[in-house]
């Protein structure tokens, strides 16, 4: 029971409250459908939009599993050349958009793409389209996919080595185990949670993907959903295909929680020294750079320099731009929300705090999964709700209308980026609580501090770490966000993100590159900001 | 925590600021939501304004999105036009009671042809979609039609993009109409058995695939190649694009797939009266001349020349005005079933 009601309790019911209400659009329709979509869906093509999802989820979570592992692996217990500049540059890679990626794989191997021009330039004419591989819709987008995600597991995989006993690894030592054996019997088994939280959030980002597969033309679960609600008015379809998703992606909630509560039982041994890495040398320390460089150089040179490429050839383009506005309009995006975001994460963590409120607790857990709500069906749910709660407001009560505050603002924007990041921010922040004995509280509450005084002049100071490091991936996200923007802003407003599409979309991709290079450079810049946090070793 | 309220308050305020920013409202504007996305059509928009004195504010997204954001706006929409590719989207939102009377004014009546305005929405722009060939492997007779792509003797050699794409599904729609849905389903047989690849890319990579050896017949929107040979992308397309030639199919019949970029007014356009000044602004001379000579489509108004990478082609072909574009809308889901039932 909730034991007084107070200024924090109620914040900490309302906001997750709100966050939730996309997510119950979602389930329950309280409008009137006809679904026809379905059986058509039936008889062509949902086996092959459940397929697509699924082989892309296959093939992303596979190869960031083998990229992030085996890269997080090298750089934590092996000195070789290049060590200390891949630790952190393997984390640029979080600056490329998966479709960003995408437009430059296209470019690149299409039929007189780039590599045809740099054959060309280096062999003189020939025939040379042949001989360029060409992606599938379905290999491209796993591969642009994975190469933007594969560091999530890599910083996690990562941390959770460098913290790992080193008592472990000695005992395997003295027992006699080869590093081969010991890597696939104690490093891998007790690196495990990290692993798994690390590769959900993947999962998570590649079902609710839209930009990739929209930019290959490839359906999935996410595009059949978007269309059997945007272009078949079948809103019923829609849910029970988003009811398929979230439960697709509910299971991948409790694996990782459960992994999570496994991770207790490896309580790291703090204080440790530093696991003492080893000098790799020959074939093995050339093995352990080549990997290591080609990963770099797949997941950000190689985008990095298509789109370099591009700016510099076609000038042109790069003057139709308006930075100034262009810049202006993300980082207000990032300012706004990463402010309320934070802020009310805060509060709502702290609420949960001192209520200690099971109902609260529960209905946090839940808003969170709005970070499962792919951001275009958010996005579309936003508009539907907003629309429906103002109609509603207006026939019973005679309210105005007020879908102009929230449809094509920028107040509706930051709304639904606070809907699908909450759980971003939310988790950040909980991350950090945790580590705050609640017997720091009850003293300063003996001291005679009021709740107040307690969150601001003992909670704020001791989270400032975990605001930057928050503060920072809202910005990252938002940066690179790309279906919500669209749908929701206002007249005659871009970001990078918008504009690097609308160019995509007129097939320039050529003109797209320097937005999104600018794109980049900020996530990069953001990245940068933190590396130090994100590698910390101690 | 005085100061974390003074933050609070003051982003609150700023909030606001923006927000008003963003709504304020400019007497003298039209707004348009916009599934095109050519930055040459800002340019045009400016012109506009600078002739007028009429602020043009755009909103450009995706096709689907856009009308869902109008109708759920209602009646507080601000979008007066709704601008895009393709004949069957601009009727089917039609159909949907979105258009408002008005889009072909009488002086708009008088210059563009009847087969592509209809009282709620009006043609800015003509695109044909064609076949494209590798003279050096092929040679079409005069008188080939889509129809002639799923002969058996061209398997393995056609290219094409998938069924979800509106402008095939536009085409099949016009097939549907002129030979029924019987045969066109056995038609979509034959084209998938003549692929030479599954289905991928956007039309450029279509036509990029004839000049790369892939395939002998592609079907592509004629701006694609215009796109190419204009050097836009880069010297290498541009060297590409030459190897290929367009062909304009059913010559001897109704004649080839035409379609428009279009736009209608809103049901709900605060502006009617700036929306109205707009499309006619659209389809004067000048815009035209502008339009072609930036998307290398077709002018809508006559008196107006291609821009010449089209014009080289030839002008004097002849076009489906038979089929009505407004038909498109009608049968493009019956076209998609087709295309999905023979695995295209």
């Amino acid at each position: 029971m909730i034991k007084r009601i107070n200024f924090w309790v109620i914040f900490a019911f309302l906001v997750p409250l709100l966050v939730a209400i996309p997510i119950f659009t979602v389930f329950l329709s309280f409008f009137d459908t006809t679904g026809n979509y379905l059986d058509l869906l039936k008889d062509t093509f949902l086996l092959k939009y459940l397929s697509n999802s699924f082989l892309i989820l296959l093939g992303v979570l596979s190869l960031t599993f083998i990229f992030g592992v085996t890269s997080a692996y090298f750089v934590s217990f092996y000195k070789f050349p290049g060590v200390n500049f891949f630790k952190w540059a393997l984390i640029l890679s979080f600056a490329v958009p998966a479709y960003i990626y995408a437009y430059s794989l296209v470019a690149f191997f299409e039929n007189y793409g780039t590599a045809f021009s740099i054959l060309t330039y280096l062999f003189g004419e020939g025939d040379y389209n042949k001989n360029i591989p060409k992606f599938d819709g379905l290999i491209g987008s796993m591969f642009s996919i994975s190469f933007s995600l594969f560091g999530y597991v890599y910083v996690l995989t990562r941390a959770s080595f460098v913290f790992q006993s080193h008592n472990l690894i000695e005992v395997g030592k003295n027992l006699g185990l080869s590093s081969y054996e010991s890597f696939f019997k104690i490093i891998l088994p007790s690196a495990r949670p990290a692993i798994v939280v690390g590769l959900s959030l993947v999962a998570m980002e590649t079902l609710s993907d839209f930009g990739t597969v929209d930019f290959f033309n490839i359906s999935t679960l996410t595009t059949a959903i978007y269309n059997a609600w945007i272009s078949f008015d079948d809103l019923t379809t829609a849910n029970q295909l988003s009811f398929v998703l979230l439960f697709f992606i509910l299971l991948l909630f409790i694996l990782e929680n459960l992994s999570r509560k496994g991770a207790k039982y490896h309580q790291n041994s703090k204080g440790n020294k530093p696991i003492p890495k080893i000098q790799l040398v020959g074939g093995k320390s050339i093995l352990a750079t080549c990997f290591c460089s080609i990963l770099f150089f797949c997941s950000f040179v190689f985008p990095v320099s298509q789109m370099t490429y591009w700016t510099i050839k076609f000038p042109k383009y790069f003057q139709d731009i308006n930075f100034w506005s262009l810049n202006m309009n993300t980082l207000l995006l990032v300012f706004l929300s990463s402010l309320f975001l934070i802020i009310f994460s805060f509060m709502t963590n702290y609420g949960n705090r001192v209520s200690k409120n099971k109902l609260i607790s529960y209905l946090s857990t839940f808003s969170v999964s709005g970070y499962a709500l792919p951001g275009i069906i958010l996005a579309v749910a936003f508009i539907t709700f907003i629309s429906w709660f103002s109609d509603f407001l207006s026939s019973i009560f005679g309210f105005n209308s007020f879908k102009n505050v929230f449809i094509g603002s920028v107040v509706g924007l930051v709304i639904a980026y606070f809907v699908r990041f909450f759980s971003l921010s939310y988790n950040g922040i909980k991350s950090g609580y945790s580590k705050i004995n609640n017997s720091i509280d009850e003293n300063a509450y003996l001291l005679g501090y009021s709740k107040l005084k307690t969150f601001s002049t003992i909670h704020l100071p001791y989270l400032k770490t975990n605001i930057l490091l928050v503060g920072v991936l809202i910005a990252l996200e938002i940066i690179k966000e790309l279906p919500i923007t669209l749908i929701l802003r206002p007249f005659n407003f871009e970001t990078f993100a918008t504009k690097a599409y609308s160019y995509a979309a007129q097939d320039l991709l050529e003109a797209a590159a320097f937005p999104s290079l600018c794109l980049i450079m900020w996530a990069s810049i953001f990245i940068l900001f933190i590396s130090k946090y994100i590698l910390s070793e101690k | 925590m005085k100061k974390l309220i003074k933050i609070i308050g003051l982003t609150i305020v700023g909030l606001f600021s923006t927000l008003l920013v963003a709504n304020s409202v400019f007497a003298n504007e039209v707004n348009i939501f916009s599934a095109r996305h050519y930055d040459s059509d800002v340019q045009l928009y400016e012109k506009f304004t600078a002739k007028t004195g009429i602020k043009v504010n755009v909103v450009s997204g995706k096709d689907k999105a856009l009308q869902k954001r109008i109708k759920e706006e209602g009646k507080d929409s601000k979008a007066d036009i709704y601008i895009t590719a393709d004949a069957g989207r601009l009727g089917a939102f039609q159909a949907e009671g979105m258009f408002q009377k008005g889009a072909s004014s009488a002086a708009l009546k008088k210059v563009v042809p009847a087969n592509f305005r209809s009282p709620y929405w009006v043609g800015i722009a003509k695109r044909a979609r064609i076949i494209y060939y590798n003279p050096k492997t092929v040679n079409p007779s005069w008188n080939m039609s889509y129809e002639d792509l799923a002969d058996p003797k061209y398997k393995g050699r056609v290219v094409i993009r998938k069924s979800s794409n509106i402008y095939n599904q536009s085409l099949v729609a016009s097939l549907i109409k002129n030979n029924g849905e019987k045969k066109t389903a056995a038609w979509a047989k034959g084209m998938v058995n003549n692929f030479a690849r599954k289905p991928t890319g956007n039309d450029r990579a279509q036509i990029l695939a004839v000049a790369a050896g892939e395939a002998d017949w592609a079907v592509a929107n004629t701006y694609y190649l215009a796109l190419m040979l204009s050097g836009k992308k880069g010297a290498e397309q541009q060297a590409a694009a030459k190897k290929v030639m367009p062909f304009f199919p059913n010559q001897d019949g109704r004649g080839t797939h035409m379609n428009i970029s279009g736009s209608g007014i809103l049901k709900h356009a605060p502006n009617k009266a700036n929306a109205v000044k707009l499309l006619e602004f659209l389809l004067t001379p000048e815009a035209q001349q502008h339009i072609v000579n930036n998307t290398f489509e077709y002018p809508m108004i006559p008196g107006v020349e291609a821009n010449k990478l089209i014009a080289q082609f030839g002008l004097d072909f002849k076009q489906d005005l038979k089929t009505k574009v407004s038909n498109y809308g009608k049968l493009q889901a019956k076209a998609l079933k087709v295309m999905n039932e023979a695995g295209w």
